[in-house]
């Protein structure tokens, strides 16, 4: 078993004992490396201003080869076992700039400066998947889109946005191939091979290699909180509502990477970011895609796991009421044998789950929508992007004729736990929609649910957004 | 000239040095602050033994610790740190010194403390019940209002509901301060204003001026928020480091930061209006009241401001402007972006908004109407000033004809009328920002230009660097006068041991004041140089100084006028350059030669060492005044400023009828900012200050809980527009405007004044609902922000009605 993390940082290897693991990386590089051009501002995953890239040769998928934009702020050290990591100080090369900062100096995207190394960091992420697919041109909304978990409060993006269409790709060669040589790509397979444990007075943190280690170890270590990316975790840490002081990474099992579809059966491991999600049911449910859009910010995205999500049971979070809308089965595993319940039993109370403390959440895995059946996914927040939701809502419904056949709904924002609007669901089977049975639907959907008045809304604005929404489905469907 | 950010290749790098990116020193300290949660409260107990007894703890300061505990920049009615009692949530208590940042907050959960709740003021409404105000109402009058509106054909009266919005600087409030011998400190802060935080610091610590020295780089934003609410935190470091000899950096989460600093004050504003059949306003009287929270920071001026903008673009024969600054248990209020402008221009464009609404017209013809025009002498001021330069008629007509508003006008209706999920609107707002400090001491500025032997060139001003391009524009100034590549001067970090008694960098004057006392400098030595220049290029150069000095061999070249004494940066410049030219030598592509023999040059670096080795002073000096500032306070009555920045902007929006979202789909931008200095820096002024003031007036919503503390104190929760919320289409366009005769080379501020443009997109969700059956008879009463809720309620009142019970 290793005793230390290893990961590469601008091309050079470092080895760190449990006091640096247990930093944020933020923080390592700015006290640890004096690499003082990532900044924190927001410490949450909300601003972007502390953005570095990221490669993580293990991870599987559409995205898995190249370097990827990461909130550094809410990235423990010990996550980047076996990643390289690449900060602004790494872009220029020799006295040339990269293209995505040389653009952002000609292009006026800079004001006061501070959040410019994250806003060219996001563009130095863009600029190595635009060249790992050899595309030459940037539109406007790759701009937007790879910039959508930065802010900036002086430019008005205007400059930032041109800046990005102007990268002139044909001058640039990838980071990847100016950093990430075999050598070190071997150091780091290699890396993966072995478990690892670190452990000091006051912090703990075992990564195993197989989920039956996992299992063991959980059975023995109760209290130990399992961490992914630690993008929700990392939040509650910086803001010193808890201590990440007793942690196990499944990070290097292999399996856990695996996303796929065998018989209509989508089945999603425990380290799927929510980008790769998005990548696989891109074409497979456009609705869960576009849906998937609206979900955070593009480096959280691609570091954040959709198990996390689901596991962390808040009742605001974006991908339970899409998962409970396709009837999803979690799947839980202990050193006593694996069980695979439905999620909507998952979701218990505030924040309480199903999962007992010696069980692994090791996937999901729902029925993809069939052709006669419609889902739909809605979500408001107090800004379209980047925002948590006000309310969230799917549904997945069949109809004939304006009769339904069969409808599932789930609601987040609305309760303390992300909910299926049963009653609902019960009452609208096999009754044909016309206006007053709408009214009726909605009518008994409100007695479901209490939602609370709080910093994101009224509880008055999320019951008037529900019956919008709903009345907006049902007379879509009734069509 | 357009010429990038002179600190944009480093911003890009991350090179560009903010004050926490200054090196650990082995023995340095951080500081976390230990606040209120209540809004007023005695506080009855207050122990730190658990906070002293966590590891990495070395100290605990409170007020008691200071030598002075008051500060404010108008009154100084605010401790810095709070002892025995507490008025807002928020409010510094305790200072918790420690070698670990995260242990200094992990230690402050651990302050036992326990508070005697006392009776609060929570609102304006409240304040205004309980005549809990601060300082005496103010007016300006002209003529009789109640009378005009008494005999007006149609009146209408209303309130406007304004919040406040959080500065959301990136770089949140820092500072360290740095023990030197003799008890010196030497702070770094990040601050808009380092004359009063040296002076804040030095009165907080009982020590002389002489013995701080307050050092800005630059900022990482500021916006306002620090102009005066830097300093506060400055001397916190400095205490420390007083008390324990050692260096102590101070940095904020965000959290903390936006939870203890003041915002953009709130507003609610009573107006009642007089007006006639074609909606030409004959009489206006508005209510402004403030809320400055617990303490009066800025608000008295602010308030001062927003009732000089209460006329904005429109000429009112007859007004009477009231203002009222309440006090309240919120955190004390401040500068931000606009000052008090944007809370007189919103009341303003509001009610042009409901005359069009009540005589069933477009509210761009009410607007035309009643522009400022020197057609019938309708261009005085409520307050008395001649409005002069007045451009505001052309950018009307200009943006109307560019934007192609009446027939997306007629487009709109149709939209509207078909259909069934969303609705549009769209509006043309205007700003006549005026532009002075509206304190007259304020409007004064110094700086110091060094040129070296080399011909290199430093500048120092009181001026301070948040992002705005103040040092790129002066550096312009000075070094076009003398015929140089920008490159060639560097501007130095903003200090007080060399530019004293500054004033901040606020109120889009850092350019104006600065820039003018820079040129002021750079002039004096190049007069100098000229005479210079044109004695040196009569003799043969092979007995110039470089030659001959060291030998002693020639004489000395004396100057017969050394000395350049003028307040006017245009005064000696040729119009259309902006530069000056002194016995008819040229300083041009970093030569030096006289304008009757172009053939003759002296490279400029060269002429600059023949100048040295004939003793000629290579530094200066200058100090600037804006002339013919005379506002009278009290009688509300003078001119108020030296000239007035305008614009126009039209912007369209979209509403979804479902869920109140809101997506500007248009905006369109014209601007009169004179001759700038530098195009793109200008233009990205704009756009930043638009879409800044976009977020007040639709997504920023400060929340608090019933004592007044901040729950929306992140990002995640406060939500500043995104890169998705840029209006599809924006274009910003400029007006060509050569005569500004008052200002610096014809330039323009432009800080601020774009700001209030924004109101173009809150005024087109008004003019979106209008459309709305419902409001056929009375208007919609939306408040800023125009929140997705806030415009929901408004489209669906019968649902919320249901469910507000």
């Amino acid at each position: 078993m290793r005793k230390t993390i290893t990961f590469y940082l601008n091309g050079q290897r470092c080895d760190v004992e449990a006091a640096d693991a247990s930093m944020m990386l933020a923080d390592y590089l700015r006290y640890q490396k004096s690499l003082t051009g990532t900044k924190v501002v927001c410490a949450e995953g909300d601003c972007g201003a502390c953005s570095v890239l990221r490669y993580f040769p293990h991870s599987k998928g559409t995205d898995a080869d190249r370097f990827l934009a990461i909130n550094s702020c809410l990235a423990p050290v010990a996550t980047l076992d076996g990643s390289h990591v690449l900060t602004v100080e790494s872009l220029k090369d020799d006295s040339r700039l990269h293209e995505s900062q040389q653009s952002m100096v000609d292009c006026h995207g800079s004001q006061c400066g501070f959040c410019t190394p994250g806003f060219v960091m996001a563009y130095a992420g863009l600029c190595e998947e635009k060249l790992s697919r050899n595309e030459k041109v940037i539109s406007e909304k790759e701009c937007k889109n790879s910039t959508t978990g930065n802010l900036c409060r002086c430019t008005g993006y205007e400059a930032i946005i041109t800046a990005g269409t102007k990268m002139d790709l044909t001058k640039e060669k990838s980071l990847k191939d100016r950093y990430h040589s075999a050598e070190i790509q071997k150091e780091l397979e290699s890396v993966f091979n072995q478990s690892v444990g670190l452990e000091n007075s006051e912090y703990q943190y075992f990564a195993p290699k197989t989920a039956q280690e996992a299992c063991d170890y959980l059975s023995s270590h109760q209290d130990v909180r399992i961490i992914a990316s630690g993008t929700d975790l990392g939040v509650v840490h910086n803001k010193r509502k808890l201590e990440l002081t007793r942690l196990m990474s499944l990070h290097l099992i292999n399996d856990f990477y695996a996303i796929t579809e065998d018989k209509n059966i989508i089945t999603v491991g425990a380290r799927v970011t929510i980008n790769e999600f998005r990548h696989f049911v891109k074409n497979k449910i456009p609705e869960l895609a576009h849906y998937i859009d609206l979900f955070a910010s593009p480096q959280i995205k691609n570091n954040a796991t959709v198990i996390g999500n689901v596991a962390n049971a808040s009742p605001i979070g974006d991908t339970p009421p899409a998962l409970l809308a396709l009837n999803a089965e979690i799947h839980l595993q202990s050193t006593k044998g694996s069980r695979q319940i439905p999620l909507h039993e998952f979701f218990l109370d505030y924040r309480k789950t199903a999962k007992a403390k010696d069980e692994l959440i090791t996937a999901i895995s729902f029925k993809l929508p069939e052709k006669n059946q419609i889902l739909k996914l809605y979500k408001t927040s107090i800004r379209k992007d980047l925002d948590i939701s006000t309310v969230n809502l799917g549904i997945l419904a069949s109809a004939d004729a304006g009769t339904i056949k069969q409808i599932t709904i789930a609601a987040g924002g609305i309760a303390a736990i992300p909910l299926r609007l049963k009653k609902t669901e019960q009452f609208l089977m096999g009754k044909k929609l016309d206006a007053a049975m709408i009214d009726q639907a909605i009518q008994i959907a409100h007695s479901e649910f209490k939602p609370l008045s709080d910093v994101r809304a009224s509880a008055s604005y999320r019951r008037v957004l529900m019956s919008n929404y709903l009345r907006r489905f049902f007379s879509e469907v009734q069509v | 000239m357009k010429l990038p950010h002179d600190s944009a290749h480093n911003h890009v790098q991350g090179l560009s040095e903010y004050v926490d990116d200054r090196p650990l020193l082995k023995n340095e300290l951080f500081v976390d602050v230990f606040y209120s949660t209540r809004a007023h409260a005695e506080i009855k107990k207050i122990s730190f033994d658990k906070v002293l007894a966590h590891k990495n703890i070395v100290a605990v300061f409170t007020g008691h610790d200071l030598h002075h505990n008051l500060w404010g920049t108008i009154f100084k009615d605010q401790p810095l740190l709070a002892t025995d009692k507490v008025q807002f949530a928020g409010e510094p208590i305790a200072l918790i010194v420690g070698s670990d940042l995260a242990d200094c907050q992990r230690a402050k959960q651990l302050v036992e403390i326990e508070y005697n709740d006392l009776p609060k003021v929570m609102s304006i409404q409240e304040a205004r019940s309980k005549k809990s105000f601060i300082a005496d109402a103010r007016f300006i009058k002209r003529g009789d209002a109640k009378e005009a509106i008494k005999s007006a054909p149609h009146k209408l009266s209303g309130r406007i509901t304004i919040q406040g919005a959080d500065h959301f600087y990136l770089e949140s409030q820092v500072s360290i301060a740095y023990p030197l011998e003799d008890g010196q400190i030497e702070i770094h802060s990040s601050s808009q204003h380092p004359t009063e935080t040296q002076h804040v610091v030095a009165h907080a610590l009982g020590i002389p001026d002489k013995d701080v020295v307050c050092i800005v780089k630059r900022m990482g934003g500021g916006f306002g928020g620090k102009e005066s609410q830097a300093a506060p935190f400055a001397a916190m470091a400095a205490l420390c480091a007083q008390k324990l000899n050692r260096p102590v950096r101070i940095v904020l989460t965000k959290d903390d930061d936006m939870i203890m600093t003041g915002k953009r004050n709130p507003f609610e504003n009573d107006f009642e209006v007089g007006f006639d059949e074609n909606g030409r306003i004959l009489g206006l009287d508005v209510q402004l009241y403030s809320d400055a929270g617990a303490y009066a920071d800025l608000s008295t001026s602010i308030m001062e401001r927003a009732m000089l903008h209460s006329d904005n673009a429109y000429y009112i024969p007859h007004m009477h402007v009231t203002g009222q600054v309440c006090k309240t248990n919120h955190h004390p209020h401040t500068a931000f972006r606009g000052f008090g402008g944007p809370k007189g221009v919103a009341t303003i464009e509001l009610i042009i908004e409901r005359i069009a609404h009540a005589l069933n017209k477009d509210p761009l013809e009410i607007r035309k109407l009643n522009v400022y025009s020197d057609i019938e002498n309708r261009n005085m001021t409520h307050y008395g000033q001649k409005f002069e330069n007045n451009c505001l008629p052309k950018l009307f007509e200009k943006l109307e004809a560019d934007c192609n508003y009446q027939a997306r006008r007629v487009a709109i209706q149709k939209f509207n009328r078909e259909n069934h999920q969303y609705i549009k609107g769209l509006s043309m707002t205007a700003v006549k920002f005026g532009i002075s400090f509206t304190t007259r001491f304020l409007n004064q500025a110094n700086a110091m230009v060094i040129i070296h032997q080399d011909g290199s060139l430093q500048i120092s001003t009181g001026a301070t660097e948040m992002g705005q391009g103040v040092n790129a524009r002066i550096s312009q100034m000075v070094t076009s006068e003398l015929g140089l590549p920008r490159h060639q001067a560097r501007v130095m970090p903003t200090r007080t041991d060399k530019n004293a008694n500054t004033s901040p960098t606020a109120a889009s004057s850092g350019t104006d004041l600065n820039g003018a006392a820079a040129l002021l400098a750079t002039r004096k030595i190049k007069f100098r140089l000229s005479e210079f220049a044109s004695k040196l290029l009569k003799t043969p150069s092979d007995r110039w100084a470089s030659k001959t000095a060291g030998l002693g061999t020639e004489p000395e070249i004396e100057l017969e006028k050394p000395n350049l004494d003028v307040n006017d940066p245009n005064e000696g410049a040729i119009w259309p350059t902006g530069i000056a030219t002194y016995f008819g030598i040229l300083f041009k592509d970093g030569m030096v030669y006289h304008e009757d023999q172009p053939e003759k040059k002296i490279a400029f670096s060269n002429l600059i060492l023949e100048a040295y080795l004939n003793r000629i002073g290579l530094s200066d000096y200058a100090h600037y005044k804006i002339p013919g500032i005379e506002f009278n306070k009290l009688s509300g009555q003078g001119n108020a400023f030296l000239y007035f920045t305008q614009g126009v902007a039209c912007s369209e929006v979209t509403l979804n009828k479902d869920t109140g979202e809101l997506k500007v789909d248009a905006t369109d931008i014209l601007m009169d900012l004179g001759r700038p200095v530098n195009e793109a820096l200008d233009i990205g002024q704009v756009a930043g200050a638009f879409i800044q003031g976009m977020g007040w007036v639709t997504t920023e919503n400060l929340f608090y809980n019933d004592q007044g503390l901040l729950l929306s104190h992140a990002p995640s929760t406060y939500k500043i527009p995104s890169v998705q919320d840029t209006p599809r289409h924006f274009c910003i366009k400029l007006l060509e405007n050569e005569e500004n005769y008052a200002n610096v080379r014809g330039t323009k501020a432009v800080g601020e004044p774009p700001l209030l443009l924004a109101l173009s997109v809150w005024a087109a969700v008004n003019n979106a609902l209008m459309s709305l059956p419902h409001f056929e008879s009375a208007p919609p009463q939306i408040k800023i922000p125009a929140t997705n809720e806030e415009i929901l309620r408004n489209i669906h009142p019968d649902l919320f009605k249901m469910w507000d019970a």
